[in-house]
């Protein structure tokens, strides 16, 4: 029985660590956060403790990008995510979210878009400013992504000690953040025309959101970080209240019960959720054809749970698989190549930046 | 027994502190949900007080212990070379020791504060003279000779108090309880799904409170009761892995350490009461 067992955990670590060589591309990152492909051999990418650089992927040459804003590199904040614009190759415009101390020496997001030229970023513009004020650079969200009519949807995290104000409108904590690229509101916003809520919400109910992509359908998928327990994948509407810290899966890290309750009329109930947590930290939308068993998939880093989730939605229902387990990382960032090659970004000090290669490239 | 006498009074005052400090959280909790229309009703009411009481006190115990031991003996030592003795002395340490330890989880932790009822200024006041009052009660222990029924009872209070998360696992979120035990409860016939949630929860509700009973008569046979429970459970588990080959399943170890510990208490009232 035993042996027959020990078999089985074998012949299934060959088979999962042949489904897919790795390649380390690069090494010693310090604190990546998040990257972008300027060209399929070529990245932009930030480091938590506030740098922006250009990295080659033939000759890991790399250049450090100069006046990059000063941002508040503490607990989990620091440099956050960088986006191309849609229009990068004409414009060389790029967007950096990132923690800083705002006017009243407390900490806050900001979103800034800059031109990137000579390896220096000019025309810089703070375009949002998140109206969350906390003592530490907790719980940010920082994440974000493009709308087909060239908005800009920005996550910004409940600041973990204020998770009860993402459930009202007068504040940015908890919330999914729509604007303009100049940082005006569009007029078409749920909350414009609502008096006590702020104009740039889009949704609401949020907590830490570190994943956010927007389909070629326009539908746009977020993922959020729960307390213990309760990580949610979402399918987000304009004005929609997505519920926490009111309803919830998870508990609290205390081991305090948050809420008793995960469902109520007029809050929307998760696509998934994972108890235990998985931490996710980022999601494609994976649509080469590279990985064929991989197209139309998301594909979900995970912090925790050290591996990718492939998720596949059928209705309501909801198929999932563990992926690159082996590598044994804490994954904090997932990009396709303009080939649609896999890169995987691990978490933390002497980061690593992966390339997933099918087994039969 | 005056050697084990502070070691308990510490353990007690804690847990004396750990009763007063954990609702705290509890009805901040409460009170947000209410003030946002969450339909908060008795019973999802007690359910936060009590899985709070045993899954945060369980953290907070640690926590708390280690810092009245070392608050308790500073006390101690104050008490010992100087005229500042007393009730409040001991009050004063084990606030500070409370205070103290609120203080590093914020700083040691993100800055952020993980305890929801310590984010307002009334709730850290609370939270402080909680353990004033643990600090009091220690003094109030150690100020005269405890005998060996106030350790028997503080052990078999320990003791239910472990017990207490399964019970309310079992009350009031059963599914996922059996999910812990590797059930799935969907995949069950209803009548397999009845008796799964009948047995579990009469079998953990009816081991808490002989636990119970045996700390309120100090009669031995309660003690006997769980541990023959326990014990019982361990050796059936064994049984089920060799005899019947349902795998190895290392909760045995557990059910082992649940069914030894009633049964000392049981064999302590049991010859003490022979010997008197």
């Amino acid at each position: 029985m035993k042996l027959k067992f020990f078999i089985s955990i074998i012949f299934f670590s060959i088979t999962i660590q042949s489904s897919y060589k790795f390649e380390t591309v690069l090494t010693n990152l310090d604190d990546a956060w998040s990257f972008e492909f300027l060209t399929e051999d070529k990245i932009l990418f930030t480091e938590m403790p506030g740098k922006l650089k250009i990295t080659s992927l033939i000759d890991k040459s790399t250049t450090e990008i100069k006046n990059v804003p000063s941002v508040q590199y503490a607990s989990q904040g620091g440099l956050s995510e960088v986006v191309l614009d849609p229009n990068f190759e004409n414009n060389n415009v790029i967007y950096l979210s990132y923690s800083a101390k705002d006017e009243n020496n407390k900490s806050t997001l900001f979103l800034l878009s800059a031109e990137l030229r000579n390896n220096t970023l000019i025309n810089n513009k703070v375009i949002f400013q998140a109206k969350a004020p906390r003592r530490a650079p907790a719980h940010l969200g920082a994440k974000i992504a493009f709308l087909d009519d060239n908005t800009i949807l920005l996550t910004s995290g409940d600041g973990y000690d204020h998770r009860e104000k993402a459930q009202t409108l007068d504040n940015h904590f908890g919330k999914i953040i729509r604007i303009n690229k100049d940082g005006s509101i569009p007029a078409d916003n749920p909350f414009v025309d609502k008096s006590n809520a702020l104009p740039e919400i889009y949704s609401y109910g949020h907590r830490n959101m570190q994943g956010l992509i927007v389909t070629k359908s326009g539908d746009i998928y977020e993922h959020e970080h729960g307390p213990r327990g309760g990580d949610e994948m979402n399918l987000i509407e304009p004005a929609l209240n997505y519920g926490w810290p009111a309803i919830t899966y998870g508990i609290d890290y205390s081991g305090a019960i948050i809420s008793p309750f995960t469902k109520k009329d007029g809050m929307e109930q998760p696509l998934l959720q994972w108890t235990p947590s998985i931490a996710p930290s980022d999601m494609i939308f994976y649509e080469g054809d590279i990985y064929p068993e991989l197209k139309n998939s998301f594909l979900v880093t995970a912090l925790v749970s050290k591996d990718v989730k492939k998720v596949v939605f059928d209705g309501l229902e909801n198929n999932q698989e563990s992926l690159f387990s082996e590598l044994n990382s804490r994954l904090r960032n997932i990009q396709s190549s303009p080939s649609g090659l896999i890169y995987l970004l691990t978490d933390g000090p002497n980061g690593k930046l992966i390339k997933v290669l099918p087994k039969d490239l | 027994m005056r050697i084990v006498k502070y070691p308990f009074a510490v353990f007690s005052a804690a847990l004396f502190s750990v009763m007063l400090i954990t609702p705290i959280t509890s009805l901040s909790n409460l009170l947000w949900l209410s003030s946002a229309d969450m339909p908060v009703s008795l019973i999802s009411f007690l359910k936060v007080i009590l899985f709070d009481f045993q899954r945060l006190g369980i953290a907070l115990y640690g926590v708390i212990i280690v810092g009245f031991s070392i608050a308790f003996s500073v006390a101690g030592l104050i008490d010992r070379f100087t005229k500042l003795g007393g009730k409040y002395l001991y009050a004063i340490a084990g606030a500070a020791a409370v205070g103290m330890a609120l203080f590093l989880m914020v700083e040691l932790l993100f800055q952020t504060q993980l305890l929801g009822g310590n984010r307002t200024t009334l709730g850290k006041l609370l939270h402080i003279a909680g353990g004033f009052f643990g600090g009091y009660f220690f003094y109030f222990l150690i100020s005269s000779e405890r005998n060996y029924t106030f350790i028997i009872r503080f052990l078999g209070i320990l003791y239910a108090y472990l017990l207490l998360g399964l019970v309310l696992e079992w009350i009031f979120t059963p599914i996922e309880a059996s999910a812990n035990f590797g059930f799935i409860f969907n995949d069950l016939s209803s009548n397999a799904q009845n008796a799964l949630l009948r047995d579990f929860t009469s079998f953990f509700v009816a081991s808490f409170l002989f636990s119970i009973f045996g700390v309120i008569t100090l009669n031995h046979i309660w003690f006997f009761s769980v541990g023959i429970i326990y014990i019982g459970a361990g050796i059936f588990n064994l049984i089920a892995i060799y005899v019947h080959g349902t795998g190895f399943n290392q909760i045995f170890i557990f059910e082992f350490i649940l069914g030894t510990w009633p049964i000392l208490l049981g064999l302590s009232i049991y010859f003490k009461t022979k010997k008197s």
